[in-house]
């Protein structure tokens, strides 16, 4: 799965520390989200939405789609 | 503060109860290699273990519910390659046990529990490297 997550967390000037700690996950969790080699659960994927004030699907995208 | 001392001492009873566990372990070996009591006592001494063990696997679970979720499926992933693992050496052992006597100085049950932790060490450091 795709995402833009690192476009994002850029955007408001977050470290990945700052972003781990809003979602209360470590900041390998995401790391590994940001370099697409591990797809969050639903719950955390509502979560990081919340947070950045968007829809799901303007932050994931599955793979093969633009 | 409150949240990190409950931390701090879930790590303490994990890395406490570990120690505890192995030096219970040897003292326990070490007893029963010694052969100079009523099978009953030493029966009791070999069981001892089991008391730090307990407090160890529950710091571990407590561990587990602190860990968020990409850690969690680390671990998941590292006990999905130790456990087979443990199988392919336990029937290997059967199967060579089958073509020649294996020494019970090296290969008793006393020895084969310590490659377990391994496979498993080996399987969480084989499962980070995916993921970072």
């Amino acid at each position: 799965m795709k995402n833009r997550l690192k476009v994002l967390r850029a955007e408001r000037d977050w470290s990945q520390a700052d972003l781990a700690d809003q979602l209360n996950v470590s900041r390998q969790t995401v790391n590994a989200i940001e370099t697409e080699k591990y797809d969050p659960s639903l719950p955390l994927v509502f979560k990081i939405a919340e947070l950045f004030g968007k829809k799901i699907e303007d932050i994931f995208t599955p793979d093969g789609e633009r | 503060m409150n949240s990190l001392l409950q931390f701090l001492s879930a790590r303490w009873t994990g890395i406490g109860s570990a120690i505890a566990w192995i030096l219970a372990y040897f003292f326990a070996r070490g007893f029963l290699e010694g052969d100079h009591a009523s099978q009953g006592l030493r029966l009791v001494v070999a069981l001892v273990p089991i008391f730090p063990f307990a407090i160890f696997l529950g710091a571990v679970l407590t561990g587990i519910r602190e860990m968020d979720e990409l850690h969690r499926r680390v671990h998941l992933e590292a006990l999905a390659i130790a456990f087979p693992l443990t199988m392919l050496l336990l029937m290997l052992l059967g199967l060579i046990e089958l073509v020649m006597p294996l020494s019970p100085e090296d290969w008793s049950y006393r020895h084969v529990w310590q490659f377990l932790p391994l496979f498993y060490f080996i399987g969480l450091a084989f499962r980070w490297r995916r993921y970072q």
